[in-house]
């Protein structure tokens, strides 16, 4: 459900006061950017995507429906911008490159990753080797902080299917870790 | 495989083996939702009383949680000092360039269009191509002739021309 005063904005938004979708940029700018650089890993492509988000937000914010929930939508459309970007970009480059070379070379087990500076370096370029939907899954789950109902609405997927992607990422994220360990 | 025929039991330990994998195999896929805070009471106790005995699947969920610590403690990324200026810059310069349209063409659309306006342009080509046929009337009881427009039809090439000049260098023979 969107709050009271996201639907407030969207409803100035609609009676034609273009302040109000300002508002909005500056309320999820942070949000949605953070996702897309999770996502997408370069910093130059996060923020193109980021704005493409905002762009197509604003082409559809229009017909959107107060009793849906805002974040949820934006998100929606932050994630099928982000996949674009990827199948776009040079995916098979990223995917052939091997991790090991990838990832500092002197990198900590699991257990002391946690501690290191490069932990979001990390995380980021274990991330480019899961397959997009389970990728999408965990950082909705793990990143933005998303309910599984929530990545549910988000991916147009069952609760289940949700917690056997979230599972099966999880598992492939601590393979990757632990190699390099 | 161990198989038991008949009557003999199998022993306890074989028992219990197969029932601690069975639970594992379903332990290992709880412990996901179990960090998550996802399970219900009943799952849950379930889940942490198989923990308690099993090494192998309480490594997984430390590891698991090792993973959750990870991505806490990883880095928010903040959008970029000027973010919402230049959103709301390029939403001017669309507006400009083009009505933002509510329903934009559907790319499928556009290439259905962009397919069937080459078919047309190409059969025009070839029904214009069949107009420089000429189809003379035979007098009865004889074949039709058909004559197409060759270089054949073009006069010879003037003496003091370039064209002139080849064909006085390829001999009387070349002349047509």
């Amino acid at each position: 459900m969107t709050s009271t005063d996201e639907s407030n904005l969207i409803e100035r938004f609609k009676q034609g006061d273009r302040s109000a979708f300002e508002e909005l940029v500056r309320k999820f700018q942070d949000r949605i950017y953070n996702l897309c650089r999770y996502m997408l890993r370069d910093p130059q492509n996060a923020q193109d995507a980021a704005q493409d988000v905002f762009l197509k937000a604003y082409r559809a914010l229009k017909d959107f429906r107060p009793d849906a929930s805002f974040y949820t939508w934006i998100y929606r459309i932050a994630v099928t911008t982000c996949l674009d970007y990827r199948r776009k970009s040079h995916r098979e480059a990223l995917r052939s490159a091997p991790l090991t070379e990838d990832l500092p070379s002197n990198a900590p087990s699991p257990h002391q990753l946690y501690e290191s500076r490069e932990i979001a370096e990390s995380i980021q370029i274990a991330l480019q080797k899961l397959p997009d939907k389970l990728r999408a899954a965990i950082v909705l789950r793990e990143i933005e902080g998303c309910s599984y109902e929530e990545i549910a609405q988000v991916l147009h997927a069952s609760v289940g299917t949700v917690k056997s992607r979230i599972w099966r990422a999880r598992n492939q994220l601590r393979r990757l870790l632990k190699k390099t360990g | 495989m161990q198989i038991f025929f008949g009557t003999k039991r199998a022993p306890q330990s074989f028992n219990r083996k197969r029932e601690e994998k069975m639970k594992c195999r379903q332990a290992k896929k709880t412990i996901s939702p179990y960090v998550d805070g996802a399970l219900a009471p009943g799952e849950k106790n379930r889940f942490e009383s198989h923990i308690r005995g099993c090494a192998s699947c309480r490594e997984d969920l430390e590891e698991t949680r090792d993973l959750r610590r990870m991505f806490d403690s990883g880095r928010r990324f903040s959008a970029p000092y000027g973010f919402t200026t230049r959103v709301l810059a390029n939403l001017e310069e669309k507006k400009r360039s083009r009505p933002l349209s509510p329903l934009p063409i559907k790319p499928f659309f556009l290439r259905a269009v962009q397919v069937a306006f080459a078919l047309v342009i190409m059969t025009v080509g070839i029904m214009s191509g069949n107009l420089l046929l000429i189809e003379r009337r035979a007098p009865m009881g004889q074949t039709a002739v058909r004559e197409t427009f060759s270089l054949d039809l073009f006069q010879a090439a003037p003496p003091d021309s370039i064209g002139g000049v080849y064909d006085a260098l390829m001999g009387p023979h070349h002349e047509r």
